[in-house]
């Protein structure tokens, strides 16, 4: 007999509840009276908080909270003000963040953990008889059952779960992983760790205590912009919103504020009631245009050409005809004007090659350490070369004299930057330099039939070095020829005539910009100006519409270019504001060590993600793009003839980028074998790459061994929103209904990669298990086995920091999470306290052997002056120098979950640092034992707690310079060895500072000063990068140790990127005579840009939101095209090529430029989308006509900047190169039968 | 207890092997109160017989197929009502007095205004006051019957069943009205589109007439919410 009918499973009686040992009573009396006030203070408290999305807002909120229920949100006003003169920050926030209370309890919300249904049925039944890892591991071992879960992602089937059943899977799941193949096959996404950095912390610290991978975002979502390591040694760092203010001409370049950064704009606004002057570049009349004074609607894809003739006038006007002061001085100071470099010889024509090093010189300029890492200029106080102080030869290895100072040895230096008068220069010599602009695809040619060398004449100094006479000259030099500037030296290919067609100048560049030469040259003129009558405060806001390119390093180096030569960077008001992604975790230093779990091994894995979804979404089997397509025409002697998969593996190789997974060899079976063998780990690894007994994953990626087995996808919506190649994701990693319609390089008979093996069957389904955890049911979520649901903004607590403001905020749980939802650092926690229940069934202590590539600000940074890869027997595989490094680390899978809850041991023993200085943290770790308490046995036995994520957010307060002041003048003295300058006053002031979880819940506090950012928090000056080099000295860190605007490393010059220029984009192939229906003509170039109804995915399946733009996606297409296509505005169309289809209504627009069309990035399928016509599947993301391409510059490693970081540098997931066929669609269906039902039917 | 409203809270309830052992037991009270038609009983049935025999798994599928995943079935009557609005909260806040009114608490994860938790709050209450409950919400049931209707799904006998007891007549053009959201009826292309179709805008004569548009959708957003107990706009 069942009660369930006679007890109540919703509610329990109050009368039979006793409370707080009996303190508390029970009434039943009539409360009416205060109902009055009820309704006069509608809520019960009001928490501050703010969204966890990435939209660099960080926006403050007031939460209303009723009963436990959030009742509605409001702006907070009460930001610490700004100085006089200075307009305040309030009011931030935007239409999106104030519709996010209908999130919480929206229908979309994971309620329950939700379990793929046929895998959860097979799971129970094992589990009748098994232990969890036996049960996972026939699951994985017998084809049928686990194909029956694998095929049906993405179709529904879901049952709900308990936690303790769904976190025993994934804690099976992932001990089998690590047991069977290695912890490097467990892989974990999740972005943007500053929109909600615990949450992030919470996944990662699990993985890296697992010895799993953590995957990056920036560079994969394209946001990184290359062109700022390449230039600074710096991911980006970028003035504060506020500083628009102080600016006296703003370019807004691709970015379109008032409508992607809506809660800053209202300083740009602001800045022109002060008499800024504002000009906006954009191909479309977006909301941005409509705020400048001046519009350029250059074509899509063309900006480098646009700055290549800016540049070319502020040169001509500003550097030669007429030297400005400041300018001068600027660049003398700052940049690598004044470096030499060496013109090679090839084919018995000169060309830019390296940089001159002291080592190149008889007697080094007496340099002992590092003298091929210094590199040399002509001094003209002396009259002699000297190797000036900053370049990161003096950084490593020696103290003092890595700054900015005009000194060389000790002594004053005046150096010069050109060799252009008759008394500096031995001879004037025709140097070759790679023109791009004829190599221009049917959408952007202009009908260039120059030829792709250009020679120009240089002012050349004749140098004698240790192997004869060599010829050099500056890079400034350089750099003007480059522009097309006649110098007065003769020789072809240089001008003195704006109106000459001539590669570099406005006639030039309006034929293939569209935008008219005078406009060119006025804006340039103004922008120049206004720098030097400021003092560099001239601006440039540029955004994602840039960077998405696949030669984006063109164009950001060519704006780049523009500021250095106006002396802005680093100067109030002005330099390179490139707001992406919000990428500026402020206090860095301290939440690292929680994040990656330094405090109980080092290093964690980290792995660059653009690199990884090519190969294991089997992208590159369909690369169409060829090495030669974009291989320079000078480019030196070498083997250059592969594919673009090839340079990957060849850069993983050589320890340039890092591997995921690692070796074929499960890591722990390797360093069992090592022990045996008895031998040191490094060693024993490099003996058996060498002689082919241990092999790489990277040269097999198709090979089971080598796939990525379990997947957690957190904070992120990677099907759904960033997932470039969306259909091949779907068709390999998932083994799923897909919509790819090209062929693979097998098929199509091309050439094929010589360092990748090739399958002739690509595998599909590579995944045993994709666990998703979101509050809401995203795309990604859909394509899931398990779905974890996790709380939301308003309900957990964590810290957020943007670029756009100085202040660190809170996000802070206003109410419970609702239905069956957790916060995600509980979420692992719980994950973390199955595995250590389950694992030690087959796993205990181990030991992993962890690859590491040579890292950007570390002593290994200066580690292959010459490219020489080990496998081709050019050197000796030497780890950590001509490789990768192999450490071993200890892990102990029978404590995972003390570990993780405990702040271990090694941030005493160890320390902290980051940015290549370190400090000692004893004090600190001693500190969060008295505030957090310690545990007083176990595996943690001494060490700090972690157990709330209040707790873990005060380790990354207590940790961090930006927080803790004491910990900031430890940094800057720290710091102050390196330069021999003292740093320390900068954070001198606020030592006792100590930021604590409950002051920024009472309002958002100012960060302190750090040496891990360049720009400064004070009362004088707004935050804005490049401050501190400009004003403090400090070099940037690079290898001149300036803004290096010319890039020597082998690479770069044989892909031609020594210099910035113009190179169009690229073509694609993806139009193919196979692919296109007869009659189907219209061909537009995909633009993505970010949307007005949402934050990449997020709100965009929001009533409210979905009501303000069409309801469901659209693409926009300008009248012309419409026209030509049949179209009319609100019809459905259908996008299609060979990489997949979508399916949209469109919006004809006259805000459209002709020949592109739009779709807003991250419109979710799972929001009115029917199927397409052409795959029959249901229409598709944007990122389904799109497929990654990587690029052979951005795998360069070991090479000073050009080395890895963590979303630092390595390659980029560009996307803006691609083109579509548009059309009417015939017939709209909606697919609205259940997956099995229209198998059967078929 | 109202044990007929209190099987209903059930069968609405995720199914679990617990509700599949209790089906007979359930279906015995649903087949013999004389409050339902003898109709009414009869469609109740095949889901009591799904419910009792089929596949655990399949019956989880379906539900959250069905409950969890369609935003237009979902059983948060507020869904329905108040949406995406703020007024949202107020009201659940307001449904969350009255529970605690009648000297109860919630003791469950789900939302107040989840139907099987509004169910089984008044399988406690005098049938009178279930009545006037039951009948602020016919023009949800009346919808979701419709909607589960055209899915052929047996649930659909439970709205049917919970509209006979509460003696009203669901206002039908509060019906209409929830029935013409589109993605409830995607095989409507014409009906789509004609949500979809903008309005025409008009400059003048009048110009503070404002943008037809905003005008519109200002009303959309604008409906008034009820008091106590907070669950029909009218």
């Amino acid at each position: 007999m069942s009660h369930l009918l006679d007890r109540l499973n919703f509610f329990q009686s109050k009368e039979l509840d006793t409370f707080a040992n009996g303190h508390g009573q029970t009434t039943r009396e009539n409360r009416d009276w205060e109902d009055t006030y009820r309704n006069r203070w509608r809520h019960d408290k009001i928490v501050r908080s703010t969204h966890g999305v990435n939209c660099t807002g960080s926006c403050s909120w007031k939460i209303y909270v009723k009963s436990g229920i959030v009742t509605w949100e409001t702006q907070q006003t009460d930001y610490p003000r700004t100085r006089p003169d200075l307009p305040n920050h309030e009011p931030r926030g935007c239409a999106r963040g104030a519709s996010y209370s209908w999130y919480l309890y929206s229908a979309n919300r994971v309620k329950n953990p939700l379990v793929r249904g046929r895998l959860m049925k097979t799971w129970r039944r094992m589990r009748a008889t098994m232990s969890p890892i036996q049960a996972w591991t026939a699951l994985q071992n017998d084809p049928i059952l686990r194909g029956e879960y694998v095929k049906t992602r993405g179709k529904g089937g879901f049952v709900r779960a308990t936690w303790d059943e769904a976190t025993e899977i994934v804690a099976a799941a992932n001990a089998y992983t690590v047991k069977t193949y290695g912890p490097d096959r467990v892989f974990g996404f999740s972005p943007i760790p500053a929109m909600s950095m615990i949450s992030y912390a919470a996944g990662s610290r699990y993985l890296s205590l697992l010895g799993g991978v953590c995957m990056s975002f920036y560079d994969w979502y394209c946001d990184l912009p290359p062109a700022s390591p390449m230039t600074w040694g710096e991911q980006t760092d970028v003035p504060e919103s506020a500083d628009w203010y102080n600016a006296g001409y703003l370019l807004l370049w691709g970015s379109n504020v008032p409508q992607t950064r809506t809660p800053d704009a209202h300083f740009y606004t602001e800045a022109r009631y002060r008499g800024t002057k504002s000009a906006v570049i954009c191909p479309d009349y977006s909301e941005a245009a409509k705020f400048g004074d001046v519009w350029l609607n250059v074509k899509q894809g063309t900006d480098a050409a646009l700055a290549m003739a800016f540049g070319h006038v502020i040169l001509r006007e500003f550097h030669l005809d007429r030297q400005a002061p400041y300018f001068e001085e600027y660049c003398r100071k700052y940049s690598d004007f004044p470096m030499l470099v060496k013109l090679e010889e090839k084919d018995g024509k000169l060309i830019p090659g390296r940089f001159l090093r002291a080592d190149d010189l008889d007697g080094k300029l007496g340099e002992e350490t590092n003298p091929e890492w210094k590199t040399v200029a002509w001094d003209s106080k002396a009259g002699g070369l000297v190797s000036p102080n900053g370049a990161i030869g003096y950084r490593w290895g020696e103290q003092g004299e890595w700054n900015l100072e005009e000194k060389a040895a000790g002594t004053d230096t005046n150096l010069l930057m050109s060799l252009v008068l008759d008394e500096d220069h031995d001879e004037v010599a025709g140097v070759d330099f790679p023109y791009f602009g004829g190599a221009a695809t049917e959408a952007f040619t202009t009908g260039d039939t120059r030829p792709d060398v250009l020679t120009r004449n240089i002012p050349v100094k004749q140098i004698k070095t240790a192997n004869g006479t060599i010829k050099v000259a500056t890079v400034f030099d350089l750099f003007c020829a480059n522009y097309g500037l006649d110098r007065g030296l003769g020789g072809d290919w240089v001008t003195s005539n704006y109106d000459e067609d001539m590669p570099g100048t406005p006639a030039w560049a309006e034929k293939i910009t569209g935008v008219s030469a005078d406009k060119i040259v006025h804006v340039a003129r103004e922008f120049a100006q206004n720098a030097e009558k400021t003092n560099g405060k001239s601006m440039v806001i540029i955004g994602a519409a840039m960077n998405h390119w696949y030669h984006m390093d063109m164009n950001y180096r060519g704006v780049i270019n523009m500021l250095v030569m106006c002396g802005c960077v680093g100067q109030s008001g002005g330099g390179w504001a490139h707001y992406v992604g919000q990428e500026k975790l402020r206090p860095q230093t301290g939440w690292q060590p929680l994040a990656f779990a330094l405090d109980w091994a080092r290093p964690p894995r980290h792995m660059n993600s653009t690199s990884a979804w090519y190969a294991h979404t089997d992208q590159w089997r369909y690369e169409t793009l060829t090495a030669s397509e974009i291989l320079s025409p000078t480019a030196p002697e070498g083997d250059w003839d592969i594919n673009i998969i090839d340079y990957n593996i060849r850069a993983e190789r050589m320890g340039w980028l890092p591997s995921a997974p690692q070796l074929k060899t499960n890591p722990l079976e390797v360093a069992k074998a090592a022990k045996a063998a008895g031998k040191e780990i490094p060693a024993y690894v490099a003996e058996q790459l060498k002689s082919g007994e241990l092999e790489m994953s990277c040269e097999d990626p198709d090979a089971p061994e080598n796939w990525p087995r379990n997947l957690f996808v957190w904070r992120s919506n990677l099907l759904g929103s960033s997932g470039k190649g969306h259909e091949y994701f779907l068709k390999h990693l998932l083994g799923t209904d897909h919509g790819v319609m090209g062929k693979d390089l097998g098929e199509e008979g091309a050439q094929l990669p010589k360092e990748a093996k090739w399958h002739d069957e690509g595998p599909r389904g590579k995944l045993d298990l994709l666990v998703t955890i979101d509050f809401r049911m995203s795309t990604t979520a859909v394509y899931s086995d398990i779905v974890l649901p996790t709380a939301s903004w308003y309900e957990k607590n964590d810290l957020n920091t943007s670029d756009m403001h100085p202040f660190i905020h809170p996000l802070q749980a206003a109410v419970d999470p609702a239905y069956e939802s957790k916060s995600d650092w509980e979420i692992f926690k719980a994950i973390a306290k199955k595995v250590q229940e389950v694992a030690p069934e087959i796993l205990g202590k181990e030991t992993d052997i962890v690859a590491l590539p040579i890292l950007h600000d570390t002593p290994g940074e200066i580690a292959q002056d010459q490219v020489k890869d080990w496998k081709k027997g050019e050197c000796d595989l030497i780890p950590g120098k001509t490789a990768p490094n192999y450490i071993a680390v200890e892990r102990d899978y029978t404590a995972i979950y003390d570990r993780f809850v405990a702040l271990g041991p090694l941030m005493d023993k160890i320390g902290n640092g980051g940015k290549g200085i370190s400090w000692n943290t004893e004090h600190e770790v001693q500190h969060l034992r008295e505030l957090n308490g310690e545990w007083e046995d176990g595996p943690a036995k001494g060490c700090p707690k972690i157990v709330t994520d209040i707790d873990a957010t005060e380790v990354v307060l207590m940790l961090a310079p930006e927080t803790n002041g004491e910990v900031a003048v430890k940094a800057w003295a720290a710091l102050s060895n390196a330069t021999g300058r003292d740093h320390t006053h900068l954070a001198l002031p606020k030592e006792d500072e100590k930021i604590r979880f409950r002051d920024i819940a009472a309002q958002p506090r100012k960060i302190i000063s750090s040496p891990t950012w360049s720009g400064l928090e004070s009362e004088k000056v707004c935050y804005n990068a490049g401050y501190t080099n400009v004003h403090e000295l400090i070099p940037w860190r690079t290898l001149t140790g300036r803004q290096q605007l010319y890039q020597d490393h082998l690479w770069m010059l044989a892909f031609g990127e020594g210099f910035m220029s113009y190179r169009p984009p690229v073509d694609l192939k993806t139009i193919t005579k196979e692919v296109v229906d007869d009659g189907d003509s219209l061909v537009l170039n995909f633009i993505t840009p970010h949307q007005k109804w949402g934050i990449h995915s997020t709100y965009s399946d929001n009533l409210l939101m979905l009501t303000l733009n069409r309801g469901g996606p659209v693409i926009w297409i300008s009248e012309n095209d419409a026209k030509k296509g049949g179209i009319v505005d609100n019809d459905w169309v259908e996008l299609y090529n060979t990489n997949g289809a979508l399916t949209a209504r469109a919006v004809v627009s006259q805000r459209m430029k002709d020949g592109t069309t739009f779709m807003y990035h991250a419109q979710e399928k799972i929001v009115n989308t029917p199927g397409s016509e052409k795959t029959g599947n249901r229409g598709g993301i944007h990122n389904s006509v799109t497929r990654a391409t990587l690029k052979p510059t951005h795998m360069i490693g070991g090479y000073a900047q050009q080395s890895y970081g963590f979303n630092y540098y390595g390659t980029v997931g560009s996307n803006r190169d691609e083109f579509v066929v548009v059309r009417k669609m015939r017939k709209v269906d909606w697919l609205d039968q259940p997956a099995s039902q229209k198998e059967a039917a078929e | 207890m109202d044990r007929t409203l209190k099987a209903l809270s059930l069968i609405l309830s995720y199914p679990t092997a617990e509700l599949q052992a209790a089906m007979p037991e359930i279906g015995g009270v649903l087949a013999s109160d004389t409050r339902l038609t003898a109709a009414a009983r009869r469609a109740l049935r095949p889901l009591v017989d799904s419910l009792g025999s089929d596949d655990i798994y399949d019956l989880q599928e379906r539900y959250v197929m069905l409950f969890d995943r369609s935003r237009t079935l979902s059983l948060n009557l507020f869904e329905h009502v108040h949406g995406e609005s703020r007024d949202r909260g107020g009201a659940m806040v307001s449904l969350l007095e009255t529970y605690r009114e009648a000297g109860i608490e919630p003791a469950t994860s789900e939302l107040p205004d989840h139907l099987p938790v509004l169910l089984e709050f008044l399988s406690t209450r005098p049938f009178v006051e279930v009545q006037d409950t039951l009948a602020d919400a016919a023009h949800i049931f009346e919808a979701l019957n419709a909607r589960l209707v055209r899915r052929e799904s047996p649930y659909c006998a439970v709205f049917a069943a919970l509209l006979q007891l509460s003696g009203a007549e669901a206002n039908q053009e509060a019906v209409a009205e929830l029935l013409d959201q589109p993605e409830t009826d995607p095989e409507d292309l014409e009906a789509l589109d004609a949500v979809w179709e903008e309005s025409e805008v008009l400059f003048g004569p009048d110009p503070n007439a404002g943008c037809p548009q905003v005008r519109d959708m200002l009303a959309r957003m604008d409906e008034p919410t009820n008091p106590k107990p907070g669950l029909a706009a009218e």
